[in-house]
């Protein structure tokens, strides 16, 4: 039997995300997982699965241990995670695979970090690229730096011009204007964009999402016959998808196109669906390029024509396919996807405050590791 | 043993490893090195424990021509790292090798703005310094062929 919509998220917490001091990462992460039980209508009785992404500000291994303890639980499964951006997107497909296999039936999957005010960040700052590829040697430190390099290819093959990246920043503010939890909220203007600071050519300011966010985001997946008796309706889980390039930019394929195109259609081919089907999109936007090159890689436009989509406004709640409905990592927080995942749940629920009308298909992309990793989620109002 | 973890950190020089050795071995006498596999004649950068695309365990080195094409680059504008605050603006590139692998390098000689994809380079050597654990090696960098 397919696993799609055989689970589903019942549940969805976050804090306050932007800069919160005195809240450390650990107490943000359990905030977040209380939030997400009591959405659910679900308490600490019932948890028995717990997925987690180490924090960055004191990154450690056996995260999931340390925090398993703090929570006092003794869950049957247990997973911690650590395929960069990809990794939101990850566990919760690890979650749902697991309750599927009955391995256990109510999981919550969190991540939850303070680099805004707590310790800095240093690994994943700093240590970008040291040891076996030694680009860090180079000046290869910093996530604009690896992926501006696709972005510059990009514009070159297929004409992109900087206008087109700047509607996607633009698009993603005005969704956030409307967010109180929104780390920036004024409107931006394409004059605005084009004067932004370039950081690393061709990316700007405006092209690159928050450096720093304190906060956290948990959500709480299930099977289709306990969601039944969850507090709100079920958000079923579809379809997802996985697909890894470990290549990176050492493939000469892999600037312009990423393993979003396997890990999409793995996801479409298990709901049984296809992006006509999908009402609106959160991406992983570690960057405007990144943006343009999922939305082809995922079908919603040929190659080379999502800059021009972007620019008719079309991720925009007034365009084809609204995305990044909170303002994502450009505009709302950086949590490392984990915000979008939040508010594809809430899309799907109708509780967003861009909400779209009849969002009945929400698809989710998670990105990361130097761009080699890739998850795809689809969420569903209905079941299959 | 505090220099040494500090230099772990917050250092920026390659790391020699067993898989590297080879290749930055090669750079002290200014030559740059590809690892050739023996079974299928694949040629790939960085070193490996094995040939990525056959899993062969025996390979050797060669020495490639030092000549590639920009294959994409940036301008990097903003010191991400405290170690870089007074090369900016500087140029990383990925160089496609004539031998095939693309090598994540330097555009040196030439204003930033002035380099272009598909630019024609060479290979040219920094100055000699020791990694952590005292390995000698010269980071290669590109410049434009005249
Ligand atoms: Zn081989």
């Amino acid at each position: 039997m397919s696993i799609g919509y055989e689970t589903a998220v019942v549940g969805v917490g976050n804090t306050k995300f932007g800069k919160v001091a005195g809240v450390s990462a650990w107490r943000h992460q359990v905030e977040a997982v209380q939030l997400a039980l009591a959405d659910a209508g679900l308490s600490k009785a019932d948890l028995d699965g717990l997925f987690t992404e180490s924090q960055f500000t004191e990154p450690l291994l056996l995260h999931g241990h340390v925090l398993g303890q703090m929570l006092g639980i003794k869950p049957a499964y247990l997973s911690t995670c650590s395929i960069g951006g990809a990794t939101a997107i990850s566990l919760v497909q690890q979650a749902a695979m697991a309750i599927h296999h009955g391995l256990c039936n109510v999981a919550v999957c969190v991540y939850g970090d303070n680099p805004k005010t707590g310790f800095p960040a240093l690994f994943g700052k700093v240590q970008m690229g040291r040891g076996q590829a030694d680009s860090l040697a180079f000046g290869m430190a910093g996530g604009p730096v690896m992926e501006a390099r696709s972005a510059m290819r990009y514009k070159h093959d297929y004409g992109v011009t900087d206008e087109m990246f700047g509607a996607v920043p633009i698009a993603f503010r005005e969704h956030a204007s409307r967010n109180p939890n929104a780390q920036y909220r004024d409107l931006l203007s394409m004059q605005d964009y084009l004067g932004s600071r370039m950081i690393s050519d061709p990316l700007r300011m405006l092209d690159c999402c928050i450096g720093a966010s304190d906060g956290a985001v948990a959500v709480v997946v299930t099977s289709e016959q306990r969601s039944a008796d969850c507090r709100k309706r079920p958000v079923y889980i579809a379809g997802f998808g996985a697909a890894n390039n470990l290549d990176g930019l050492s493939d000469p394929t892999h600037y312009t196109s990423f393993a979003g195109k396997r890990s999409s259609s793995t996801a479409y081919e298990m709901a049984g669906l296809g992006p006509d089907d999908v009402r609106v999109a959160q991406w992983y936007d570690c960057f405007t390029s990144t943006v343009l090159i999922t939305i082809e890689d995922y079908g919603f436009t040929g190659k080379g024509e999502a800059g021009p989509f972007a620019l008719e406004g079309n991720l925009t709640l007034r365009g084809r396919l609204p995305s990044n409905t909170s303002g994502g990592m450009l505009s709302e927080a950086n949590l490392t996807g984990w915000n979008a995942l939040a508010e594809g749940v809430r899309q799907v629920r109708g509780e967003s405050t861009s909400q779209v009308d009849n969002a009945s298909v929400c698809v989710v992309s998670g990105h990361g590791g130097f761009q080699a990793s890739h998850a795809t989620l689809l969420l569903t109002e209905a079941t299959g | 043993m505090v220099d040494l973890l500090t230099e772990l950190v917050m250092g920026t020089t390659p790391i020699v490893t067993e898989e590297t050795r080879p290749f930055w071995d090669a750079t002290v006498n200014e030559e740059l090195h590809v690892q050739v596999c023996d079974e299928c004649g694949a040629r790939q950068l960085p070193g490996g424990p094995c040939c990525s695309r056959c899993w062969s365990m025996t390979f050797h080195w060669e020495r490639a021509s030092g000549r590639g094409q920009v294959f994409s680059y940036t301008i990097v504008r903003h010191a991400f790292h405290p170690a870089f605050a007074d090369d900016v603006p500087y140029v990383v590139a990925d160089v496609e090798l004539d031998e095939g692998p693309i090598l994540t390098t330097n555009v040196t000689d030439c204003p930033v703005q002035a380099v272009r994809i598909d630019m024609e380079v060479e290979v040219h050597f920094a100055q000699e310094v020791n990694d952590p654990f005292g390995s000698l090696l010269r980071l290669p960098l590109f410049r434009p062929i005249a």
